[in-house]
């Protein structure tokens, strides 16, 4: 009987944590997805109604509505460039063994290890000194914050695509090649067909790396050209209103529809 | 295939050697150089090679006591995100209906890569002073007042670990998905009580998964940008905020690099120590 009430109170106390791990990690969206709907202007609990209007009311603010187009923009940008750049490279390193192949495979992994507020810093200066060197400016422009996201963006399609392509079949290259067909067809038919759930998932992955990208972006961003997330933060630096949790809201709405399209291409959990 | 050596790797992998050579390598090396600099109110930066930098940050108490209260908080939220991560994730990985496996991965997935603006608007709609949790609170009469929770410490701590979770399961989870249950169930029949079963028997297969986890989460509490600087208040150092101050309102270069690149080096060493620590014990993975 102890024993039986001892392994009834473990299993509540497993219970219970699991439930804690995951009303932490929910709770916070949540909250600011209800909140988007109050009808009161200051947040108290519980509501007096709901309505719509703060969705409205954001898209009437120019720093969200500039913010939204910027970072849809540059998740855009990201996306393109890392996949026409991303997919060579991790054709390169499934497909042939060459020296340096470790470091070069490290190299283009770096982006995950360096800290986004680290290497925020150090692109700043560097854009700056080569406005200092060329009078060509990068700080504060659409081409300078679209390198760096490009940069954030590349090594999950290397990763993704790499491990795609290491798991494709040779044996049907190869009859492509024996039936007359050239490299390039071969490449074009037959190798990124095969492939093709992981490049999509890459490039849906870029989007969203991209998009919701706060530490790195906050350096390279200027007055009147603001990214979504550093509007948001912004914001709450001076006040927590329904209009704010309205954006985030439409972040959260934005971010989940990208990875659940990306599930049906490549199962989430795989991708890390 | 033919291969024809060494043209064709070098041709498909020179576009994205050169964008993370220009967007990343040099800057990070410009950085360095720059660390070893020297400040001048007027010219802002003089050429030198000097560790003067290095020496004001390690020499001064205030930004010893930001780097201390970085890593302590850091090792805290990473701490609480392992007890809570072993359980959710042992649970995610025994659930045996694919449909809310799916289902609860997502819920883990989705969380991780939301950005850090969305969550934090989140945890002052809880935590503020006219928050849920108050609300909840005066309404089942524990408090009177409201509790002051925003702008605290234990506030900072809760939205970390809540921000670093959900990479701890996953890390967890997919080393527990490799460790067949049938080690579990012997154990189990021979007599061992769960909790010893977990300590003898699952503990020491799921080490390396704890490892890469519990890294992993501590490098992205040491970066935290949003929470300390929103969830915190100004009163609540930590390291990022204090080198985008120093670099955006100081204008100190050099002393900003090298703040940066300490953020880095302690980061580093963490991921360096580690692995030598997991090869050492469990061989290479």
């Amino acid at each position: 009987m102890a024993a039986r009430m001892r392994a009834l109170t473990g299993r509540t106390a497993f219970l219970a944590s699991v439930g804690l791990a995951y009303l932490l990690v929910l709770a916070p969206l949540i909250a600011v997805f209800w909140v988007s709907f109050f009808r009161n202007k200051i947040i108290a609990f519980p509501p007096q109604g709901y309505t719509l209007a703060w969705f409205a009311n954001a898209w009437s603010l120019d720093d969200f509505r500039n913010g939204f187009v910027l970072s849809v923009e540059i998740g855009i940008v990201a996306t393109i460039g890392s996949l026409l750049i991303g997919v060579p490279a991790a054709l390169a390193l499934a497909r042939h063994d060459f020296r340096g192949r470790e470091a070069i495979s490290a190299a283009l992994m770096s982006p995950l290890i360096v800290p986004g507020i680290v290497a925020g810093t150090a692109v700043y200066m560097f854009y700056i000194e080569i406005e200092t060197w060329t009078d060509v400016q990068l700080a504060a422009t659409l081409p300078g914050l679209c390198l760096a996201h490009v940069v954030l963006a590349l090594p999950w399609t290397v990763r993704l695509v790499t491990a795609s392509l290491v798991g494709v079949n040779r044996l049907v290259e190869e009859a492509a090649m024996t039936l007359g067909a050239g490299p390039a067809l071969t490449l074009w038919r037959v190798t990124l067909p095969m492939i093709r759930p992981a490049i999509v998932a890459g490039g849906l992955f870029s989007f969203v790396v991209s998009f919701v990208d706060l530490e790195k972006s906050l350096f390279l961003v200027g007055p009147g050209r603001t990214t979504l997330p550093i509007a948001i933060i912004n914001y709450l630096e001076w006040s927590i209103d329904p209009t704010i949790a309205a954006v985030a809201t439409i972040q959260i709405l934005i971010i989940s529809a990208a990875l659940l399209l990306t599930d049906r291409f490549v199962k989430l959990s795989r991708a890390f | 295939m033919r291969d024809d050596a060494g043209l064709r790797p070098f041709s498909l992998l020179s576009p994205a050697v050169l964008v993370i050579t220009i967007g990343l390598l040099l800057p990070m090396t410009m950085m360095f150089r720059f660390s070893l600099n020297r400040y001048s109110a007027n010219e802002l930066m003089t050429q030198a090679l000097t560790l003067s930098n290095y020496a004001r940050f390690f020499g001064d108490a205030f930004y010893l006591g930001i780097l201390a209260k970085t890593i302590a908080v850091a090792l805290a939220s990473t701490v609480v995100a392992l007890v809570l991560g072993v359980p959710a994730a042992y649970f995610l990985a025994r659930l045996s209906t694919p449909r809310l496996k799916s289902a609860l991965i997502l819920m883990t997935v989705v969380p991780l890569l939301m950005g850090n603006s969305v969550r934090t608007a989140g945890w002052m709609v809880l935590l503020g002073d006219r928050g849920l949790c108050n609300a909840i609170l005066i309404f089942l009469g524990i408090r009177e007042e409201p509790l002051r929770i925003l702008y605290t410490g234990k506030a900072v701590l809760i939205a970390l670990v809540a921000a670093i979770l959900p990479y701890m399961i996953i890390s967890l989870q997919s080393v527990l998905e490799g460790i067949e249950r049938v080690y579990e169930e012997a154990a189990l029949t021979l007599g061992a009580h769960p909790a010893t079963m977990f300590r003898r028997v699952l503990l020491p297969m799921l080490m390396p998964g704890i490892f890469s986890g519990s890294l992993l989460c501590f490098i992205l509490a040491m970066n935290a940008y949003a929470t300390p600087l929103l969830i915190g208040g100004p009163t609540f150092q930590m390291m990022a905020p204090l080198v985008y101050q120093q670099l955006t309102k100081v204008f100190d270069w050099p002393f900003a690099s090298s703040m940066a690149f300490v953020l880095m080096a302690v980061t580093l060493a963490s991921v360096v120590l580690s692995s030598v620590f997991i090869q050492n014990r469990y061989g290479r993975l």
